[in-house]
């Protein structure tokens, strides 16, 4: 009953509020773990003893503080292990905090469906719910051998223990977001390939300044294209090297772009999402010897400067402003 | 100042390119002081008779022509572009298009023809080839989408000149340059600059310059309709940044488009004067199109083909077709009968009159042929009157014997082609097809066409399409609409009850519902006529333009069946009939489990078990008697004989319902009210019909007594009586001649009264006897050989209920149902020899053996002996459901399944079938492969880690674990509970093959205090119940009080609910009625005899809804549901609107309409409805 997980009511693009609400939680362990873009890990250990109360009780504390510093409402999950905090969560409420009974953690489990369970995604539910195990507590009974020959022997063996309640996983202390989207729709189905083009300059740009702002480099950019008939298609590409330059990102967002060829598909949104963040002065850059690209980059600084200044419609691509 | 002809115009036969239906046309152009008028449609002459009729009655000269996409001469180099991940690529419409139009009379038309059937023999697109671009009598207008207005549009004059060398070589004289102004900027077509350069360019390469103006549409502000269809052309929204239609493509007048030619030729830099050169080209080249639609086309004229294709080579086709007519009388025994060699004669006399004598060959030589294959096959229709069609083996009944008259059919008044329709098994119906084509030759025969208009469902979803509306939305509003046209859509919203919600958020969508409207049908694409096919001599392409059919590339006439008959081609309707299919694999079964041939067409007359079942009214499955009202009829008028059954067909029509002919038949019939005849002279033609008119036959004898004319002339006045019209002037004529036979004035007067009444309703005799035949057979085959039966039943899915009351009915008819096994089932469904004895207890052990549970008392219906099981007493034949109604099976893998069989292992099955894995896994699901051992999850994961190995990565290796010998080994996975075995088998079969589903709920109606359709039986009139089931049919017929009543029936496992709402249930019933799927219904028992019961609801829930709630929280839920207020009725919100029928009877304007919502047999999942659909 030491372990909290925590997950913000924060409105969508508005990750930038994260770093200041795990320093909330920090004031109550150092064992934070962020789970971005609204949520958080947190190990009461220590605390709980430090301040004389459970860790129940704690959670109470975190809401009311995180309701009067910073307005936000948030859900509180707490359970034995990280899993199962994540898993208390589901069923919290605003106000109600659900905790997985020390003992009893298998029948609070049985009845799940199997996609409560952190690292098990809508395939491998699909794939468990065709046989017929749609629930934790069919899962645990199953033969492990049956489950390796579902699932894999890896996912098999983690997927039987986590489903018994044993959970092996640890708070590990992160203060990155390690990911951020930009997200452009559009007003109706959009057919036009200049248009979409245009929507994602606009949002690599966007990503680009809101990384440079952060200090921060994305390794891998992902491009999410929905259509009308709510279906999606989704392309990752790792970039040759992590980079906040708005000019790479675009770049590598045409290029995936570009692959998919769309011809009569009815899109109604693209979204691009930067993942692998890293500090950028960790980041590597190759030199070369085009002095063009060195411009480019500093005309990208000044122009950062002019937003931070004038506000962020200051200075834009020329196809943007039309 | 002159009319203005234009040379360019579109109808709505231009698939989604026209927005005016070419009567539209005509007649705006005669409004508009038009003289002439072109049709240009692309692609097709599909919409040129049409236009030739509506002509003539506007009063215009009608022009015909087509544009076509004609091949590049000069071939460009095109980038291939990548192949789009999702959504398509974009529609290629880059072809440049031309305009042909007939010049020549009969040879431009037969031009004409040869074109457009040429640019059908391309891949893809219809494309005229270089090599086939040539023709004597054509004019050619090549207009801004040509090649040559492209290059001038690109600013490219010496392209143009390059390109239009080709051109002048072909055509010669006969080209013309098409200049079309519709105000647009820039060069582009319908641009001032393009058309001033066209008018130069004609001007430098001395090629005479026409104007016109591209016609799409006949009056102004059509111009959103036309977006709407180039969306749904394109398959792309509309998107309002681009150029859209310029709304001028309207059919202009005279003086509007001499204001255009003035701008272009000033724009070309002439004097404004020149104009009236420009209109003089115009008006020439209009004057040389001379194509009459009477000589050229031929409408009017007939074209049989040549005789000595039909056997009458060395002789008169009238001599052959006599000469078999005599061998047809000894044959059948009838020689020593004067009357039949009189009437012989005297049918004789009338074919050589009308000179219709290969006409009757070549139908007999379809026939023949057909019969030759072993298909079954029958005449329908008036032609069985004709005891020479009877004589020549086309007609199976004797018209003698039934009293069938031939006037009815074919006589010297009528100067209409007579029409012999022939039924043969819908399954085999295309390789009927192809023996005609084989017979007669492709040159001589093709299939009419359809055209698929559209209705409020198709016009919704292109038009939410072509607006970018939720594709969710636009689904879910298509399916809230019963099948309306698409211009009463907005009516429909005000007045359906079952709309209302849908009318509270009309305003949301905007324009779509007056684009829905405008639609209305309009062509969306051409299908195969189901039963159509033209008979001709070799002259046929050159009357008519034929292109390949999708599917199967049988040639097909681009003309409807109406066009076909105007001008004058032959039609012969081979209509495929499933019951045909069904009785034919039934009867095969019987062969092929027990070796006794059945020959159907030679049953034995007045079987007592046959009438015995239909007395019964469990007709489920039998031809023509089995919808719910013709049960409820056949209760009360309990037939007896054949006779009985040719009455019962006959008055099981919109007309005798609707003019109360049933009730005094049937009281006359049980002797509650005495016969009675208008006169003496009268017994003769109505004592069989105890005083009733049922038949058109009976008019036709009637008037011919009365007045003393021949029945030829009689059945010219009864055809007369439909129109109001000439009923007035035939009363008169009637009264007149009848007085001067001797018939007094009350007597004229009531017989007058029931000519009158009847007159138009009655039904064909000839009709009723040949759909009578089928019908007797298929009771026969019921009565005898249950098994054989439903297995025709299901293999071909004749009639109109879902398949699972099909096997519903089986199984209350004590016929085993044994489930899908991959060791005993066949691609169709088969019989199998259950028990010898009798007694079938523990059937089929593998997997849903509950399944053959009988309900007790239900075996046998009451009063018989037990069904002769397949004719050997004592023995029970099950039957064993098919492969091929697994969903999403194919033909291929059910015949690899059928032809491996057995399999000893699941790793046989899946080597030798080769099932792909879906199929596999529905095949474990239902229980297909039970037999290999371990349970059905079990299975599913061994299928898995087959089809991985069969990829080659990683899994078992082909090894399967083995527990005790070829049996699969259990996995320890849980078994599918009963629940979800149900749920599988209508997922995967669209029928619950193990039990009744409705048997699930069991408890909660009877906590509900649900009555079952069996104790229903015994329920009093007038009493207050509630019943239940899964929905079965939906209707809305026309009915005799000109109100909508919905007609629903219900199944609940130990029968059928036939339930009707009225209109003051509506509100409150009408929505839930159409859109569930299962059913719990408050009523009213109205009882009208013996066998004769129906509930008249008064509420209606979803009863899948009612069973969620009770699951989850509790009766006290359901109970709050129940206590959740209807809506009131508001009376009829139609407003007392009816639609008066020609004949005077009157019909409820949303009457006779395939209501809304999924229909009943494509239910699919047991409880649960997605909320995406309507339900």
């Amino acid at each position: 009953m030491t372990i909290l997980c925590v997950r913000f009511q924060l409105p969508p693009t508005d990750e930038a509020a994260l770093p200041g609400l795990l320093g909330l939680l920090e004031e109550f362990t150092p064992v934070v773990e962020a789970l971005p873009p609204d949520g958080a890990l947190a190990d009461l250990r220590g605390a709980e003893r430090y301040f004389g109360r459970s860790a129940v009780e704690l959670a109470s504390v975190i809401r009311v503080r995180a309701l009067a510093l910073y307005g936000v409402d948030c859900v509180i999950g707490a359970g034995p292990g990280p899993m199962l905090a994540r898993i208390a969560l589901r069923d919290a409420q605003p106000g109600v905090t659900c905790a997985v009974p020390e003992g009893a953690v298998a029948g609070f489990l049985a009845g799940k469906p199997v996609a409560a369970l952190p690292g098990v995604g809508a395939a491998t539910a699909r794939t468990l719910g065709e046989y017929g195990l749609d629930t934790l507590g069919l899962v645990a009974a199953a033969p492990l051998s049956t489950l390796q020959r579902l699932v894999g022997a890896k996912t098999g063996r983690e997927l039987r223990e986590k489903a018994n309640g044993i959970d092996r996983g640890r708070v590990v202390p992160n203060a990155v977001s390690r990911s951020l989207a930009a997200e452009r729709p559009f007003t109706r189905d959009e057919l036009d390939a200049d248009r979409h083009r245009r929507a994602l300059l606009s949002a690599a740009e966007e990503l680009g300044s809101r990384l440079r702002a952060v200090d921060k480099v994305c390794g891998t950019l992902t491009l999410t294209v929905r259509y009308a008939d709510r279906s999606s298609t989704t392309r990752t590409r790792t970039l040759e090297e992590p980079t906040a330059h708005s000019a790479a990102l675009t770049k590598a967002a045409y290029g995936m772009y570009e692959a998919l060829g769309l011809q009569r598909a009815r899109v109604r949104s693209v979204a691009l999402r930067a993942e692998g963040l890293g500090p950028a002065e960790q980041a590597s850059y190759q030199l070369a010897f085009d002095p063009v690209d060195e411009k480019v980059r500093r005309v990208e600084e000044v122009a950062d400067r002019v937003r931070a200044k004038f506000g962020p419609r200051a200075v834009m691509p020329g196809t943007l402003a039309a | 100042m002159p009319g203005f002809t234009h040379l360019h115009t579109v109808s709505g036969f231009s698939l989604r390119y026209g927005a005016s239906h070419p009567e539209r046309l005509a007649e705006r152009a005669s409004e508009r002081g038009m003289d002439a008028l072109a049709l240009t449609d692309r692609d097709t002459l599909g919409g040129a008779v049409r236009f030739a009729k509506a002509c003539a009655k506007a009063g215009v000269r009608p022009l015909f022509g087509v544009e076509l996409a004609v091949e590049k001469a000069e071939p460009d180099g095109r980038e291939k572009r990548r192949t789009p991940v999702r959504g398509g690529a974009f529609i290629d419409e880059s072809t440049p298009r031309v305009t042909f139009l007939a010049r020549d009379g009969a040879r431009g038309w037969a031009d004409l023809c040869r074109l457009v059937t040429a640019a059908h023999t391309a891949e893809g697109t219809p494309l005229l080839s270089w090599q086939d671009n040539h023709a004597d009598g054509l004019t050619v207008l090549l207009g801004p989408a040509s090649d040559v207005g492209r290059a001038l549009a690109a600013g490219r004059p010496d392209r143009a000149a390059r390109l239009l060398a080709p051109w002048r070589e072909v055509y010669g004289d006969a080209l013309r340059l098409e200049t079309v102004w519709h105000g647009r900027e820039g060069t582009g077509p319908g641009s001032l600059r393009l058309a001033a350069r066209t008018v130069g360019f004609a001007a430098e390469q001395r090629v005479r310059p026409v104007l016109s103006n591209a016609v799409r549409y006949a009056d102004p502000g059509l111009g959103p309709v036309a977006d709407v269809l180039d969306a749904a052309r394109r398959l792309v929204p509309i998107d309002g940044t681009r150029e859209l239609d310029s709304g001028e493509a309207w059919l202009k007048d005279a003086d509007a488009m001499l204001r255009a030619a003035e701008r272009i030729v000033e724009g070309a830099g002439y004097r404004r004067d020149t104009a009236r050169r420009l209109l003089e080209q115009t008006r020439a080249t209009a004057a040389e199109c001379l194509v009459d639609p009477e000589d050229d086309l031929g409408i009017g004229t007939v074209h049989f083909p040549e005789p000595h294709l039909v056997g009458a080579d060395r002789r008169t086709a009238q001599r052959t077709l006599a000469s078999r007519a005599a061998a047809g009388m000894v044959l059948r025994g009838y020689s020593g009968k004067r009357v039949y060699w009189e009437r012989m004669h005297r049918e004789l006399d009338i074919i050589a009159h009308h000179g219709f004598a290969s006409y009757f060959l070549t139908v007999a030589q379809v026939v023949d042929d057909v019969r030759d294959m072993g298909i079954r096959v029958a005449a329908r229709g008036s032609g069985a009157g004709s005891l020479v069609n009877h004589l020549i083996g086309i007609a199976h009944a004797d018209p003698v014997e039934h009293g069938l008259l031939m006037e009815r059919f074919l006589s010297k008044e009528r100067v209409v082609l007579p029409d012999i329709d022939i039924d043969v098994e819908s399954a085999r119906r295309l390789e009927v097809y192809r023996a005609i084509i084989g017979r007669f030759g492709a040159e001589r025969v093709a299939t009419v066409a359809m055209p698929e208009t559209y209705r409020v469902r198709h016009a919704i979803r292109d038009v939410g399409a072509a607006l970018s509306m939720d594709p969710a939305d636009i689904d879910r509003i298509a399916k809230s609409f019963p099948h309306i046209r698409a211009r009463d859509a907005r009516a429909a919203l005000e007045e359906l009850p079952e709309l209302r919600r849908l009318a509270g958020e009309k305003e949301r969508y905007g324009r779509l519902w007056e684009l829905v409207e405008s639609l209305d049908a309009l062509p969306r694409g051409v299908a195969m006529h189901p039963c159509g096919v033209l008979l001709s001599d070799a002259s046929l392409l050159s009357r008519t333009p034929v292109m390949p059919t999708s599917g199967e590339g049988f040639p097909m006439a681009q003309f409807d069946k109406d066009d076909v008959e105007d001008l004058g081609l032959l039609k012969l309707d081979v209509l495929g009939v499933r019951m045909q299919s069904a009785m034919a694999h039934a009867v095969a079964e019987v062969e092929r489990a027990t070796g006794d041939r059945i020959d159907l067409d030679a049953v034995r007359p007045g079987d007592p078990a046959t009438y015995r079942l239909i007395r019964s009214t469990e007709t489920l499955g039998c031809f023509q008697i089995e919808s719910p009202g013709q049960r409820d009829l056949v209760g009360r008028l309990q037939p007896a004989t054949f006779h009985d059954l040719v009455v019962d067909i006959s008055l099981f029509r919109p007309g005798p319902v609707a003019a109360d002919m049933v009730r005094p038949f049937i009281e006359a019939r049980h002797g509650r009210a005495p016969v009675r005849y208008p006169h003496q002279d009268l017994e003769g033609p109505l004592k069989d019909t105890y005083g009733v008119v049922v038949f058109h036959e009976q008019i036709i004898d009637i008037v011919a007594i009365m007045t003393g004319c021949g029945r030829g002339e009689a059945d010219r006045v009864r055809r007369g009586l439909s129109d109001p019209e000439s009923q007035g002037r035939i009363r008169i004529w009637f009264a007149q001649h009848a007085a001067a036979g001797g018939y007094d004035a009350e007597t004229i007067q009531r017989t007058w009264e029931i000519v009158e009444a009847f007159g138009s309703y009655g039904f064909c005799k000839a009709h009723a006897v040949a759909f009578a035949v089928p019908t007797y057979q298929s009771a026969w085959l019921k009565a005898h050989h249950p098994a054989a039966f439903y297995a025709g039943l299901l293999t071909h899915d004749p009639g109109m209920y879902p398949k699972r009351l099909l096997l519903a009915d089986a199984r209350r008819r004590g016929v085993p149902i044994l489930p899908l096994d991959v060791n005993a089932s066949g691609v169709a469904h088969r019989i199998e020899l259950v028990s010898e004895s009798g007694g079938f207890e523990g059937v089929g052990g593998t997997g849903g053996s509950e399944g053959s549970r009988v309900p007790e008392g239900s075996r046998v219906p009451e009063g018989s002996e037990a069904p002769e099981g397949s004719g050997v007493p004592g023995k029970v034949w099950g039957l064993r459901l098919a492969l091929s109604d697994v969903h999403g099976i194919s033909e291929a893998e059910a015949a690899r399944v059928a032809d491996g069989q057995p399999y000893a292992s699941l790793l046989d099955f899946w080597e030798r079938a080769r099932p792909s894995r879906p199929l596999a896994q529905r095949l474990a699901q239902v229980g297909a492969l039970d037999a290999f051992g371990a349970n059905r999850r079990d299975l599913q994961l061994h299928l898995t880690e087959l089809h991985r190995g069969a990829r080659g990565s990683g899994g078992g290796g082909g090894q399967l674990p083995l527990a005790g010998g070829r049996k699969t080994a259990p996995a320890g996975l849980p078994d599918l509970s009963s629940a979800e075995r149900l749920s599988a088998e209508l997922g995967v079969l669209s029928m619950d093959a193990s039990r009744n589903l409705m048997d699930d709920h069991r408890t909660f109606l009877d906590e509900l205090g649900v009555v079952s359709a069996r104790r229903l039986r015994d329920a009093g009139h007038g009493g207050i119940v509630l019943v239940a089931g899964a929905k079965a049919a939906t209707q809305t017929p026309p009915i005799r009080s000109g109100k909508r009543v919905i007609f629903t029936t219900l199944d609940d496992g130990t029968g059928l609910v036939d339930l009707a709402f009225f209109d003051d249930s509506h509100d409150a019933c009408a929505h839930t009625v159409f859109h569930s799927w299962l059913l719990l219904v408050r009523g009213v028992v109205q009882r009208r005899g013996p066998r004769s019961l129906s509930v008249v609801g008064a509420a209606a829930w979803n009863l899948a809804e009612l069973v969620e709630l009770r699951a989850e929280n509790g009766l006290d839920a359901v109970a709050a549901r129940l206590a959740e207020p209807v809506p009131e009725g508001s009376g009829d919100p139609a407003g007392g609107r009816r639609i008066h029928m020609p004949t005077g009877y009157e019909m409820h304007p949303w009457a006779d309409l395939r209501p809304a919502g999924e229909e009943p047999a494509k239910a699919r999942k047991l409880w649960h409805q997605s909320p995406g659909s309507a339900g």
